[in-house]
């Protein structure tokens, strides 16, 4: 938890205001020179991209598979001179996000990331930055927890770290993913949110496969993201205490103003990524990415990068006379609760989409679910049915074919008027 | 274009002969010294127990520090006595890392000041960043990050106060806790009567040979100018700097509050700690060698922790001691060779000194 610790006579004032970070001449030329190309790259690219518009001060690294690739980019830019960041090769993840935690509380822009039992090494760490307010990015390219050791993606590393305080937003292509850690850095600098962020990409499905992504002008970028201006740095200049042991009875205030952020980044993200529109021309939903759900009797939730096959299934499937649509979220914290609910309002059955795994869980199943059906419970009027379908573990591709299969369990659903169960595994029933 | 990072360059304190202790006829007890920086970044009123070493080490190295100065502080008992939201003792910046994090939150830090002056965002010149950290931080739990953060040569000062326990949790042992100190986790019995079975780790020469372009310096609250001194120099040094040092603990090693000061020079002068300095740049150890040689139990007897040592342990420790003496270049006197004999010893509460002894057992 943060303080301000103001000391009599020597720290009054306003806090000291940091000054925009120059670029390196090379820097400059080559994002000119990119400026309104289209490139291929995948989303580790993508990121490293984005990272280096942001102009990053401090990149803290640790390698695993698959969003090293991130790190590798930006290693690079730095080699060739085109960024100038400190580079961190931190001894393991919990002193990679420390380092960009000590990084980010000094006012200067922090960037880290992970994949897997990386996301989980580093665990402590998470609730301690949301807690102190320090609004640093992590990338996530997802990936399977061990055992058995499994590169493939799967949602559960990311999804397990969803209550400790961060911004979680989950991208489905390249540019997505270019444009997300643009947008998330905007939110969580804003000073009514001041949260650190998590901007995650399916490993391989969006980190490892090229899309086209939209490169900007640096100009575009410093207008939509200004300069990172903490309001309490520890700079010598105005001393400040953070993170001092507080006594019981100050648990809750402090609890419900970290919750209160993530409430209020509601609104933030609303207001970020319609100025992200202004700006750069690319019109994101606020949270939930409608497709076909006008008229759809059932409804798949998902999020990420299985996104994809699902929208060309529900096509398919709409082509066969199915009334199917898709919600994809593209935040899960601060979770959409209302933009969900108006999403699926009229929809008879909805299936999410489970490509992790929350062993015991209410559902049996798996993680998504569980916020999802509380936000269906809480509807005003008729609710939908609701189940799930763990599908895709592992790195598994979800085929068209599976998702024929779980429009097919909604659709028996809708008919008897309840779901068989709360959690199918897809491929190993009937 | 690349902004430059301008470093400060503290100057040190005149030493003659203070620095280190001398001997009792040559001014062993002086160690004030009036032209000592007014400003105190670790100011009066936080929660330390009376007689707290480690309050002692924070006071004389954030004085040395000054106020261009930013501070990291691991979880630890100087963490819990220290900072209490809305009131913390701290006129620079400070702040609270995990009990891992000491290494790595202060690389952080100086990562963060280097990139930002580098680029125009923050005017300098570089702060002073220190971080310090309990032992069961430094040796145990960070010790990885500590030891990243000296292999990347961030520039700045990693301390460690080694209370030789974990003392915020209860006093339980660390790998600093010497042979046969009793803690919560190694308390004596009928099956285990010394207690802690096993010898220390040695962190400062570890992070020495470890990391040799680093400067390494280890001390003790018994000699406040040596330790503000290496504290400076340490800051000076341009890239990682480590400073190991002895921070006795009232409450986890049960002596008489005044003799904290006492406890640190004793401890030197009995050969279990050894004061000393890595150069980097000529790759050598500099060793403090101590006026005073005494027996083991000079120190041992003074700590409750150590009282229900049998003969046989006492003897252990002064073996262990005269070979710390050998390490550092001196000779063993043939009177601490000989107590290497337990028929020398008694049971170590039945011993007599001239100093305040603790007549109690355990912790």
């Amino acid at each position: 938890m943060t303080s301000v610790h103001v000391d009599h006579g020597l720290t009054s004032g306003a806090p000291p205001r940091l000054a925009p970070a120059v670029r390196t001449p090379d820097g400059e030329k080559f994002l000119n020179g990119m400026a309104g190309t289209r490139i291929r790259q995948n989303g580790c690219a993508a990121a490293a991209y984005a990272a280096l518009y942001a102009n990053v001060d401090v990149i803290t690294a640790y390698p695993i598979r698959p969003y090293t690739a991130i790190m590798m980019n930006l290693a690079q830019f730095i080699a060739d001179g085109i960024l100038d960041a400190e580079y961190i090769h931190a001894d393991g993840e919990h002193s990679q996000f420390s380092a960009a935690f000590g990084a980010g509380s000094c006012g200067a822009r922090a960037y880290t990331g992970s994949s897997g039992v990386g996301v989980t090494y580093g665990y402590e760490m998470y609730s301690i930055i949301s807690g102190a307010r320090i609004p640093i990015q992590m990338a996530i390219a997802d990936r399977t927890l061990d055992p058995p050791g499994d590169f493939g993606s799967e949602h559960t590393d990311a999804l397990c770290t969803r209550d400790m305080g961060w911004l979680l937003g989950w991208a489905a292509t390249p540019q997505e993913v270019f444009d997300k850690s643009l947008i998330a850095y905007a939110i969580g600098e804003d000073p009514r949110v001041l949260l650190p962020q998590m901007v995650v990409q399916d490993g391989y499905f969006v980190s490892h496969i090229a899309g086209e992504v939209e490169m900007p002008a640096i100009g575009q970028v410093e207008s939509f993201l200004p300069p990172y201006q903490l309001p309490f740095p520890l700079d010598p200049r105005r001393p400040v205490s953070h993170g001092p042991q507080i006594h019981p009875e100050q648990g809750p205030p402090l609890q419900l103003e970290r919750a209160r952020a993530m409430e209020d980044a509601l609104g933030v993200i609303r207001e970020k990524t319609d100025e992200f529109a202004q700006v750069f021309g690319r019109k994101y939903p606020h949270f939930v990415e409608s497709y076909k759900l006008d008229d759809a009797e059932i409804a798949i939730v998902i999020s990420g990068g299985h996104s994809v096959t699902c929208r060309a299934a529900v096509d398919r499937l709409r082509a066969a006379g199915v009334r199917i649509g898709m919600a994809r979220l593209l935040w899960i914290r601060p979770f959409p609760t209302s933009d969900l609910q108006e999403a699926l309002r009229g929809v008879k059955a909805v299936g999410v989409v489970e490509t992790n795994l929350g062993l015991g869980g209410a559902s049996y199943g798996g993680i998504l679910s569980l916020d999802v059906t509380t936000a269906l419970y809480q509807m005003d009027g008729e609710r939908p049915l609701a189940t799930s379908f763990m599908a895709g573990l592992g790195g598994e591709t979800v085929p068209m074919s599976e998702f024929e299969w779980m429009a097919g369990k909604l659709g028996q659903a809708v008919a008897r008027g309840r779901v068989e169960k709360a959690a199918h595994w897809v491929g190993f029933e009937d | 274009m690349a902004f430059e990072v301008h470093r400060q360059h503290l100057p040190l304190f005149e030493d003659d002969g203070r620095a280190a202790a001398t001997d009792d006829e040559h001014g062993r007890d002086r160690h004030y010294l009036p032209e000592l920086p007014a400003e105190d970044p670790y100011a009066a009123g936080h929660r330390t127990c009376a007689g707290c070493g480690p309050a002692i080490q924070y006071r004389w190295v954030l004085k040395a520090a000054g106020g261009d100065t930013v501070v990291a502080g691991p979880t630890g008992c100087m963490y819990v006595a220290n900072s209490t939201y809305l009131c913390t003792p701290y006129t620079v910046p400070w702040a609270h890392t995990p009990i891992a994090s000491g290494g790595s939150f202060t690389s952080g830090m100086a990562a963060g000041y280097e990139a930002m002056i580098r680029k125009g965002r923050y005017p300098g010149p570089f702060p002073n960043i220190v971080v310090m950290a309990g032992d069961g931080s430094a040796s145990d739990i960070g010790l990885g990050s500590i030891s990243g953060a000296l292999y990347r040569n961030h520039d700045a000062l990693f301390v460690c106060y080694d209370n030789e326990c974990y003392a915020n949790t209860g006093i339980q042992v660390s790998p600093t806790t010497p042979y046969a100190g009793m803690t919560t986790f190694t308390p004596f019995g009928k099956a285990i009567p010394e207690g802690k079975k096993l010898p220390p780790k040695n962190l400062a020469k570890m992070m020495a040979e470890g990391h040799p372009h680093c400067y390494v310096a280890t001390t003790t609250v018994g000699y406040p100018v040596d330790l503000m001194n290496k504290t400076r120099k340490g800051l000076n040094h341009v890239g990682a700097a480590f400073l190991h040092c002895y921070t006795p603990c009232q409450k986890g090693w049960v002596y008489q509050t005044s003799m904290t000061v006492e406890l640190g020079r004793r401890v030197v002068e009995s050969g279990l700690w050894a004061v000393w300095e890595y150069d980097p740049e000529e790759r050598k150890y500099h060793y403090f060698h101590p006026p005073v040689q005494r027996p083991v139990t000079d120190y041992l007897a003074m700590q409750g922790r150590f009282g229900h040592m049998l003969p046989e342990h006492v003897a252990n420790m002064q073996v262990a001691a005269n070979q710390n003496w050998q390490d550092i270049g001196m000779d063993v006197p043939q009177n601490l060779r000989d107590l290497e004999d337990p028929e020398r010893h008694r049971r170590l509460k039945e011993e007599e000194y001239s100093m305040p002894l603790n007549r109690g057992v355990g912790a």
